[in-house]
Order: structure tokens, then C-alpha cells, then sequence
């Protein structure tokens, strides 16, 4: 026997073949170009006798001895398949591997026998049939490696299809392996609509049906790690050049991103959030489609190949979650962050099922709980700062203070991620539940406890869920907040007039947000209105009762005569009252239009039948003409004009002033 | 033998420097209230014992051991042991950490820890390189390991892997030493396969950017790393001293690392502070010393990492494909002898990576622990607005509404210091127990938790044009101009 050396190096292809199944095999020449027909009974007559002779093989016992008889078949059979791969790789375009069907069914064929062919004869001992499992083991080898190839072409080229495969031909092709596949095949067709390009990934149909038998070809032969790591790397870098195409392709180190201005990583946020939508939407089910499709038989290569592809994309993906969850924290970055928790979340399902590693699923779990974590921390610094808000200057008017402004907007967008919130502060309370049991029969208590002595909301809550806790604790906060800043009005009436109005702003705003006033319930806005009422009740009284006092007729009758002097008196206080009253209340302010129509309709309701019937009964008393002229300033009807100038926050409402 | 090694240094704190200067301190301060400072002496002296044990056990590593995946993966315990430890002082010192001048220590070591982050997730990588070279081990193993006899193919088979194999490796060093544009896009013509192969292997880094850099990370986390002065100890009680003991591993461990695993552009020039005041300098600097030896050594100078198991990988791929090189066919009983002793070897390094690097690979996940404290460290930062104690009694009466969210919020931090304290033995039971190196699982316990449920897309588009609105609401000064 003669001694072959092996090649030093990886040169399986072309021209060093010669040299081995030449020089090698003198003794089967005449056999080879025999067999060497494209002729389909030839080739049906050598696959015939190699299944024979595998049957022989597969009925020796006894594998230690030698095979008594060594056909020519075999090296015959080899050289077959060798050739075949010279004509694949003869560059003659319309001799490559996918061109013609029939003979690629038939190559597949003669591979997926050869290989069966090595593998019996491994099983005898060395040195018996080392000359027949030469042959069949090299042209096995060279077959795979040209499988690999191939397969890696197929993988990598999106743009591989030219149009010459027509239809009949992928039929054809798919033909060639019909009775055992009749399922996948069909799998393979309903899975990747040929016309669909622009999906993820690129492959048309006849694409990833010819990847799947190389693959069941490759796993077949035993060549499973081989096949796995050109697709795995392949799949790998199809995905990174996909994040390319998204701007995803610089790499943020932790470093950069927890150092990053605001305006930056606001960006990236947008960014990354737009990756991982594409992840759970089109990447990840692409990839199990296709890997589905082409590892339909072998569910273990196929589940530890997504594993990885998923590993690999998802843990980059959290390094840049978890740098954020780390950079400063401040308010109007809370939708960011939750549009963050809500994306994450998304991929969950995404990633979901037996082929993905627990522990990348933990690792997002945790990476969602960190983001959780910033979200409520943000809130915390809501709170924060409605508390550090301290003010000593009052809003001129008794207006709606900017911070109530600021602080229900913020509720009102943040309510309309509600769904998410109660999540993320349901975990919260969740975690501190399970870590310490008696927090939670505490908390339980206090709830119950302490609702009653909350100022607005001393009737239980119909239902309390940890957002809505979270959502009274800032609206609690705030209430405290605006009672202080009230203080800062000397003014009672006035104090009156803000509180209503920043109350009125409250309410107005939780009612016009569905979340919000699901959130706080019909009771909360009832209880809401009865406040305002009452600051509103309080102003009337404040304001409007030394008005009222001045029209009473209690002590204008003595013995049944008018006490003039008192009466004159009287007119005169009222006068200055009103004047006084309206020169400041025109420059307060009450921008709700409807509360200001109501305040001004019940001044008006209780000012104007005073002071009509006053006027009415009293002014005979008056000397008419130049008395009446002096004490009655203002007929009922200037009254009411006046009543309408108040509470437009005009400054310059004196030089308006009707005489 | 290292138990004795600490048992003797434990029973001798005199020749500790730190403690001699607190003691000092304690003549100074006597007013202060001597048993909480002793207290918190006690925990501060404690934390450098066991650091300086855990790493005379590292230490005490025989050749073969130091820089093998099970020396990496105690490594990676002493670490996560030593931020466990650190993290109840920062816990039980919240109030301290938050003043001048620890705020500023504090801000640096959380800087210090990103850093390492980044350190750690380019390891992340070359541990998958590793197992990318384990795949080609797989294949040689797939070749030559199961037959009863064995073909030429299977030969050409196995060469081929260990083909790719050296170009992988090679293309790793190259990656260490030249930040060169890695280009990914290879044509798909045939005459370009041999070179589409070896793209392939490119290691991408998907974690770290292409322009970083291990060596200028460590260098970065090593700068102004020095020994506090004995005054500014004194003004600080110590606590300096535990956040630079920590920073001081946090970059010896970050270090280690970087020199024994793949990762981009590695370089182990980082000066190390050259110190012999505290118990642990010692171990720490002579581990250092050993693993600079390790590089020197000439089989080892062009290595993609000291790694022992990437060590056995040369060295089995160096045997086999000499084996391969002289086969002939027949192969002679002694050839086939030859060749099943190889192949063990190459199944023996398979089964010690396979083994080691999915444990390793956890291990590192648990990286996150640093990722607790430095959070924990941003919280003691909030909270402080919270459990202030002026800020809680003086600027506001709290409703008991506000009072209970802020239990709510203090809950975890309660939680994580509880079931410290729950789960861990007392500091001075753990004295007296070396090398039992209990790992405190509650990071783990935190994040299994978590039951992942399906949530349904809300209407994000709608959400980001109010939030557009809102941010022209923002910041809340704006609106101070106008009332309405």
C-alpha cells in the first residue's frame, strides 16, 4: 500500500485532488470512468450496489476481523463524488452547486451515503479496511468541506438568488429527498414566502431550503460542529451588520454612557429603544423562523444555535440598559426610562421559550427590575421636589402656582403610562413584601391607618393599587405644599382664592385625564369638589360678609324711624368696601373661566338682592338729588358690571373703574 | 500553609497599620462615644482581615493553579466576597459617606467600578472567544476521538480545525496589539473563501467599542489610586481606608483578569501602587509579581492570555498537529497509539474549558454585585433627602402617607441590610472560620424573583408626542413666567 501523506495544509479543493485519486487508486481506474457517466442508470446502478454492500457492512458481527471481500464499488463510489465537486467548482457558472437540481439531489445523495459508508466502515479496526475508509473518509471530507462552503455562501450572501432558480427547479431540488420530508419541506414553503425579500432574514424560499439540506446533510455525516459555527458566526454578523444599518453600530462603553449629557443619551435611548423593538419584532422571530427552518430535524442544534445568537445580541443590548439605570437620575427623564422598561419588557416574550438560556432571561428580568428601580427613584425625586420647593414669594393673583402646573402635567404623562407604573411599583412593593413578611401586614395597616388622616382622601379608596398609593402620596405632597405657600398670603381672602384655584387646577386636570381619575377614583373628585366648594364658601364669607354686613337693615330702624346719620354711614362703608374689593379683586386672578363665571355669578347672586333691596328701601330716606348722588354711588346694575371686572388679573382695572 | 499564614496574622493585629492609627485616633477623641467607634472599628479592622485572608488563599496558588480557570473563578469569589463585605460598611455608614471628604471617596470608587464594568464585559468576550476555540477542540474530538479506526478524512478533518484554531488564536493577538479596522465585509466569490473563512473568526467585540482599550482602562482605574495619609484616616475614622482596600482590589482583580483572559487591546503595564502599610498589600503584590513573571516567560510573551487552559490549548493543538503532519497511511500501531494519547490530551483540555468556562461565565454575570453597590452608593446619595433626620422632622410634617412610601422606598435597602445581616455569620464568627467563603446570594435572589408576564404595547407613538409637550413644560422655571 502505498503511503500518502496528508496536506499541510486546509487544500482539499481542485488541484490537489488530482494527485490523490490518481496517483492512489491505479487499481480502480477502469472502474471510475465506468461510473463516470451523468447518465441516470449508471448512477442509479452504483448507488445500488454501494446500499448493498452497506448492508453487507452492517451484518458482520464480528468487527475486529477484516472484510473478506473488498469491492471496487467503493473507491469508485468516491471518486464520484470527488469529481462532482471539480465540476461544482469548475466556475462554469451554469455547473455550480444550485444550478441543476437533479444534480445536486444526486451529489446530496451520494454525500449522505458516503457518509454512512465512513461511518460503517470506522467501526471495524484500523489497519483492516484502511485503504477503503481513506478513500470514503477524504471524499467524505472534501464533500463537507464544500458543503461548508456552500453553506456559508448561502448564508452570507443575501443577494445570492439570481433569478435563474425558477420555481420548478426548487421543486425539483426539493424533490430529491421527498419521502422523508415531506413535512419540513412544507414547513420550509409556508415559512418564507419566495415573494417576500424584504423580510427578515433576506433568504427566499429556495435559499433556505437548500440550507436546510445542507445542514441535515452536514449533522447527518456527523459534521454538526462545523455546520453549527459557520451559522452561528454567519447569523452573528448578519445581525451586527443589521445594527449597523439601525446606527446601532457604536459601541457605547459603560464608562461613556453614565458620563453622558442628557441631551445625548437621549438619543442613544431612543436609539437602543428602536433596536430592541426590532429585536423582539423582527430579529429574534426571524431567527427562529430561519433557524427552524433550516435545523427542522435537529431541535437540540437548532435551540442551542438561538441560545446563543439571543445570548449574544441580548446581553450587549443590556450593558446599555444597565449603564443608563446608572447615570443620573432626574424627573424628565422618567418617560424615557419607562419607554426603556416597556421595551424590555417586549422582548421578553420575544426571547421566550425552550431556546432561551435561563439565564439571559434572568439577566433581562433583572435588567427590567433595574430600570424599575431608576423609574421609581425618579418618582421618589418627584417628591423630592414638590418638598424642596420652598418659595418665600407668592404667585401674584393668587394664581395657579407653576409647581401645581408643573406637577399634574407630569402626573397626567405619567398616568398614561399607568399599566407600567403599577408594575413597576407593584415589583416594588412586591420585593419588600417577600423580604420581609412583616412589611407587609405593616404596610396593610398603615394603609388602612393612615387614609383616614390623609386631608383629601379620608374616605377609603375604592381600590388601592401601588401606583394610585404613589400617585396620592405627590398629590398629598403637593396638597401640604400649596397649605404652606397659601400662608404666604396675608390676605385670607386671597389665601382662599388660591387654594381654590389651585384646587380647581387639580381637579380640572385629573378629570381630564382618564388614567388619573381612574386612577384616584370618583370619591377623590368628589371630595375634591366639596374642597374647592369650601375655600370658595370661605372666600365669600371673607370677602363678601363685611359687604353683606354693611347692607343689613338690623339697627338702621329705631321706634320705627330711619337713624339717618347711620344710614349715611352705612352707604359711605359700603362704598369704600366695594371700591376697595374691587380695586384689588380685579387684579387677582382665576384663569378657569368657569370657576370665575361661578364666583362671579355667586357674588353676584348674594351682593346684588342685598344691595337692591337696601338701596330700595333706604334710599327714600336720602335727600334726593345731591345726597342721593353722594351715598348712592352705584345703581344695582354698576354693581353687577363691577362684579363681571373682577378677577382678571388686570393691574390697571382702577382707571377702569365705572363712576 | 496559608491557614497558618492567617491565623497568625489575625492574632496579631498590632502589626496592622490601621489599626494602630485608630487606636491612636481613640486617644485622641476620647470624648466621642467609644463604644459605637469601637463598633465600627471592629467592622472597618475586620474588612481588611478578610480581605488580606481571601487573598493569602489566592496567594498561596501553586504554579499550575495560579491563572487556571478555577483559580479565575476563586478570584472572582474573593472579589464578590470582599464587595459584600464592603457594601454593609457603606450600608452601616450611609451618614459618613455622604459628607466631605467621603462623598468625594465615594464618587470615585463608584467611577472606578463603570470602569471595571467595561473591563469586565470585554472579558465577557474573550471568554466567548474561548469557547469559540473550544468548538474547534470539539471538532478534532469529533474526528479522531469516537472511531474504531480512522481514515485519512478524518485526519484532513481534524487538521482543518486545527487550522482555524491557530487562525482564531493568531487573530486574537493580532486584535491585542493592533486596534487595526477589523473589516467584516468579505466577498462572497470563491477565490475569497480561504479569507471569508478567516473573517469568520474575527472576534467582533460586541461589548466594548472598537476603539477601547484594556490597558488605558486599568490605567485609568490605577490612576490617583494611593494610600490615604494617616491624617486624613483619622478625619475620616477609617472608612477611606475600606474604600481604598476595595478600589485596591477592584483593579488588582481587574487586572488579573485582563491578563489572563482575551480581551481587547490587552496591556498589564498598570503601575501598582507599591504599598506595605495594610495586611492585604502583601498577598496582592506578590500575586502581582507571579503573574508579571508569567508574561515574561518566553513560551508565554506572545500569548492571548495567561489563562492556563489557553496555555494547554497551544500546546495540545502544537502536539496534535505535529501528530497529523507525520501520519502516514497505514497507520502503524504505534501511530495509533500516539494518536489516541493525543487525542485524550486534546479531550482532557475540551472537558477542563467546557467544565470551568460556564461556571466562569456566571460568575461574571454576578458582576453585577458591583453593580449593587454602586447603586447602593447612589442611594445612600437619595436617601438622603429622605431619612435626613433634619430634613424629615424640620421641613415637613410628613403625612403618614408620605411617611409610609418612604418606608416603601427604604424598603429594599432594609431588606438588602437585613438579610445581610440574617444570612451572613457575624465578622468576628467569620474570623475564626478562614477559607469558608460563604457568597451572599441575594443579588441571585433579588433578580429570581422576577416573574417575567406578557405586557401589552401601549400606545408609545401617542406617549412620545405628549412628550413633547411636556418637555416644553420643562424645566418647571419657564412656567414661573407665565401663568397660564
Amino acid at each position: 500500500m502505498e503511503r500518502t501523506p496528508l496536506d499541510k495544509h486546509n487544500s482539499f479543493r481542485q488541484n490537489d485532488q488530482t494527485s490523490t485519486s490518481s496517483s492512489a487508486h491505479d487499481g480502480h481506474s477502469r472502474h471510475c470512468s465506468d461510473y463516470e457517466t451523468n447518465d441516470s442508470s449508471g448512477r442509479a446502478q452504483i448507488a445500488n450496489e454501494v446500499d448493498q454492500f452497506l448492508d453487507v457492512l452492517s451484518a458482520i458481527d464480528d468487527k475486529s476481523s477484516g472484510l473478506a471481500e473488498v469491492p471496487d464499488i467503493v473507491p469508485a463510489f468516491a471518486k464520484v463524488i470527488e469529481s462532482e465537486i471539480i465540476m461544482y467548482n469548475s466556475g462554469e457558472a451554469n455547473r455550480k452547486f444550485g444550478k441543476v437540481a437533479e444534480e445536486d439531489s444526486f451529489f446530496m445523495e451520494s454525500v449522505r451515503r458516503i457518509s454512512k459508508l465512513t461511518n460503517a466502515l470506522s467501526e471495524f479496526s484500523s489497519n483492516t479496511n484502511a485503504s477503503l475508509l481513506n478513500h470514503t473518509s477524504a471524499a467524505l471530507q472534501r464533500a463537507m468541506a464544500f458543503l461548508e462552503d456552500e453553506f456559508r455562501v448561502l448564508l452570507d450572501g443575501n443577494d445570492h438568488c439570481d433569478g435563474e432558480v425558477s420555481s420548478q427547479n426548487l421543486k425539483k431540488f426539493l424533490s430529491f429527498n421527498s419521502k422523508h420530508d415531506q413535512p419540513d419541506r412544507s414547513a420550509v414553503q409556508r415559512d418564507s414566502d419566495p415573494g417576500d425579500l424584504d423580510e427578515y432574514p433576506p433568504y427566499p424560499a429556495e435559499t433556505v431550503a437548500r440550507m436546510h439540506e445542507i445542514a441535515k446533510t452536514m449533522i447527518l455525516a456527523g459534521y454538526e460542529t462545523e455546520c453549527y459555527q459557520v451559522y452561528f458566526f454567519s447569523r452573528r454578523n448578519a445581525i451586527r451588520n443589521k445594527m449597523i444599518k439601525m446606527e446601532f453600530d457604536v459601541i457605547l462603553n459603560m464608562d461613556e454612557v453614565v458620563k453622558m449629557s442628557w441631551e445625548q443619551l437621549e438619543i442613544e435611548i431612543s436609539r437602543w429603544i428602536n433596536v430592541v423593538r426590532t429585536c423582539s419584532e423582527i430579529i429574534f422571530p426571524g431567527e427562529k423562523r430561519l433557524a427552524e427552518s433550516v435545523f427542522a430535524e435537529s431541535p437540540l442544534t437548532r435551540n442551542n444555535l438561538l441560545s446563543n445568537i439571543v445570548r449574544i445580541v441580548v446581553i450587549q443590548l443590556l450593558d446599555f440598559a444597565e449603564a443608563t439605570a446608572m447615570a443620573k437620575r432626574s424627573a424628565e427623564k422618567l418617560f424615557k426610562y419607562l419607554d426603556m422598561y416597556e421595551a424590555l419588557q417586549n422582548l421578553i416574550p420575544a426571547i421566550d421559550g425552550e431556546s432561551c438560556p435561563s439565564e439571559v432571561m434572568s439577566e433581562v428580568a433583572a435588567a427590567v427590575d433595574r430600570i424599575g428601580e431608576s423609574v421609581v427613584s425618579i418618582f421618589c425625586d418627584l417628591e423630592n421636589s414638590i418638598k424642596s420647593d420652598t418659595a418665600r414669594t407668592p404667585v401674584p393673583g393668587g394664581a395657579v402656582h407653576p409647581l401645581t402646573r408643573y406637577v399634574m402635567n407630569y402626573l397626567k404623562y405619567a398616568s398614561e403610562y399607568k399599566d407600567t407604573l403599577e408594575k413597576v411599583f407593584g415589583k416594588q412593593t412586591e420585593l419588600a413584601k417577600k423580604y420581609i413578611p412583616s412589611v407587609s401586614d405593616k404596610l396593610s395597616a398603615q394603609e388602612l391607618e393612615k387614609e383616614s388622616e390623609s386631608p383629601h382622601n379620608f374616605e377609603t379608596m375604592v381600590s388601592t393599587t401601588p401606583f394610585s398609593i404613589q400617585v396620592v402620596t405627590v398629590m398629598d405632597l403637593l396638597d401640604v405644599n400649596l397649605d404652606k405657600k397659601s400662608k404666604l398670603y396675608k390676605d385670607p381672602s386671597l389665601r382662599c382664592l388660591f387654594l381654590m384655584n389651585n384646587g380647581r387646577y387639580i381637579l380640572q386636570k385629573a378629570k381630564g385625564s382618564p388614567e388619573i381619575r381612574q386612577v384616584m377614583g370618583d370619591t377623590w373628585c368628589r371630595r375634591r369638589s366639596t374642597v374647592v366648594r369650601l375655600y370658595h364658601k370661605n372666600y365669600q364669607r371673607e370677602t363678601w360678609n363685611r359687604v353683606l354686613h354693611c347692607l343689613s337693615h338690623d339697627g338702621l330702624l329705631t321706634n320705627g324711624k330711619v337713624n339717618k346719620p347711620l344710614l349715611k354711614e352705612r352707604f359711605k362703608i359700603f362704598n369704600t368696601t366695594f371700591d376697595e374689593i374691587h380695586r384689588t379683586q380685579s387684579t387677582w386672578v382665576v384663569s378657569d373661566e368657569q370657576l370665575q363665571s361661578e364666583l362671579r355669578i355667586s357674588i353676584s347672586a348674594v351682593v346684588i338682592p342685598a344691595y337692591r333691596a337696601f338701596v330700595g328701601r333706604f334710599r327714600q330716606y336720602l335727600d334726593p338729588g345731591k345726597q342721593v348722588d353722594k351715598y348712592v354711588k352705584y345703581q344695582p346694575e354698576d354693581i353687577e358690571g363691577l362684579i363681571e371686572g373682577l378677577f382678571e388679573g388686570n393691574t390697571s382695572s382702577m382707571s377702569r373703574r365705572k363712576t | 500553609m496559608p491557614a497558618t499564614d492567617f491565623q497568625e496574622s489575625s492574632s496579631s493585629p498590632s502589626s496592622f497599620g490601621f489599626s494602630i492609627l485608630s487606636r491612636r485616633r481613640d486617644q485622641v477623641h476620647s470624648m466621642e462615644s467609644t463604644h459605637e467607634a469601637t463598633s465600627q472599628e471592629i467592622e472597618l479592622e475586620a474588612f481588611q482581615r478578610q480581605v488580606a485572608e481571601r487573598f493569602q488563599d489566592l496567594a498561596a496558588a501553586d504554579s499550575h493553579e495560579l491563572l487556571s480557570i478555577p483559580w479565575i473563578r476563586k478570584l472572582l469569589d474573593t472579589f464578590l466576597c470582599c464587595q459584600e463585605e464592603f457594601k454593609v460598611i457603606v450600608m452601616n455608614n450611609k451618614s459618613k459617606l455622604n459628607r466631605p471628604p467621603m462623598e468625594r471617596h465615594i464618587s470615585d470608587f463608584f467611577e472606578r467600578s463603570v470602569k471595571a464594568l467595561d473591563v469586565c464585559n470585554a472579558i465577557r468576550d474573550g471568554i466567548e472567544q474561548i469557547r469559540q476555540w473550544q468548538k474547534q477542540l470539539e471538532i478534532v474530538l469529533c474526528a479522531l476521538g469516537n472511531q474504531r479506526s480512522i481514515g485519512e478524512g478524518q485526519f484532513r478533518r481534524a487538521k482543518k480545525a486545527l487550522v482555524d484554531l491557530a487562525i482564531a488564536m493568531l487573530d486574537e493577538k493580532d486584535s491585542n496589539t493592533t486596534l487595526a479596522h477589523r473589516n467584516r465585509s468579505f466577498g462572497r466569490h470563491n477565490a475569497q473563501r480561504e479569507q471569508r473563512s478567516f473573517g469568520h473568526f474575527r472576534s467582533l467585540s460586541w461589548s466594548v467599542s472598537r476603539s477601547w482599550s484594556a490597558a488605558r482602562q486599568l490605567q485609568a482605574i490605577s490612576s490617583n489610586l494611593v494610600a490615604p495619609r494617616g491624617n486624613e484616616i483619622i478625619s475620616t475614622n477609617g472608612l477611606n481606608v475600606a474604600v481604598f482596600t476595595m478600589n485596591y482590589v477592584l483593579l488588582f482583580v481587574m487586572w488579573a483578569l485582563v491578563a489572563a483572559i482575551p480581551c481587547q487591546d490587552r496591556g498589564l503595564q498598570t503601575h501598582f501602587y507599591m504599598t506595605r502599610q495594610f495586611l492585604w498589600a502583601a498577598p496582592i503584590l506578590s500575586l502581582h509579581e507571579r503573574i508579571l513573571e508569567e508574561v515574561k516567560k518566553r513560551d508565554r510573551r506572545n500569548s492571548c492570555g495567561l489563562l492556563k487552559e489557553i496555555y494547554d490549548i497551544e500546546k495540545c493543538a502544537r502536539h496534535m498537529n505535529e501528530l497529523t503532519d507525520s501520519i502516514h497511511f497505514p497507520l502503524t500501531d504505534e501511530k495509533e497509539r500516539e494518536v489516541k494519547q493525543r487525542v485524550e490530551e486534546v479531550r482532557r483540555v475540551y472537558v477542563a474549558i467546557r467544565d470551568g468556562l460556564d461556571p466562569l461565565e456566571r460568575q461574571m454575570k454576578r458582576r453585577k454585585m458591583i453593580w449593587a453597590t454602586v447603586l447602593g452608593i447612589k442611594r445612600v446619595k437619595s436617601l438622603n433627602l429622605l431619612d435626613g433626620p433634619s430634613y424629615l422632622l424640620k421641613k415637613l410634617q410628613f403625612s403618614p402617607y408620605q411617611k409610609k412610601n418612604i418606608e416603601q422606598l427604604k424598603g429594599i435597602d432594609t431588606i438588602i441590610a437585613k438579610s445581610k445581616q440574617a444570612k451572613n455569620p457575624t465578622t468576628a464568627q467569620r474570623v475564626n472560620t478562614p477559607g469558608a467563603l460563604e457568597r451572599p446570594r441575594l443579588a441571585e435572589d433579588l433578580s429570581s424573583v422576577y416573574n417575567p408576564s406578557l405586557m401589552q404595547m401601549l400606545g408609545a407613538a401617542k406617549r412620545a408626542s405628549n412628550f413633547i409637550l411636556f418637555k416644553d413644560l420643562w424645566p418647571p422655571n419657564s412656567l414661573k413666567s407665565k401663568g397660564k
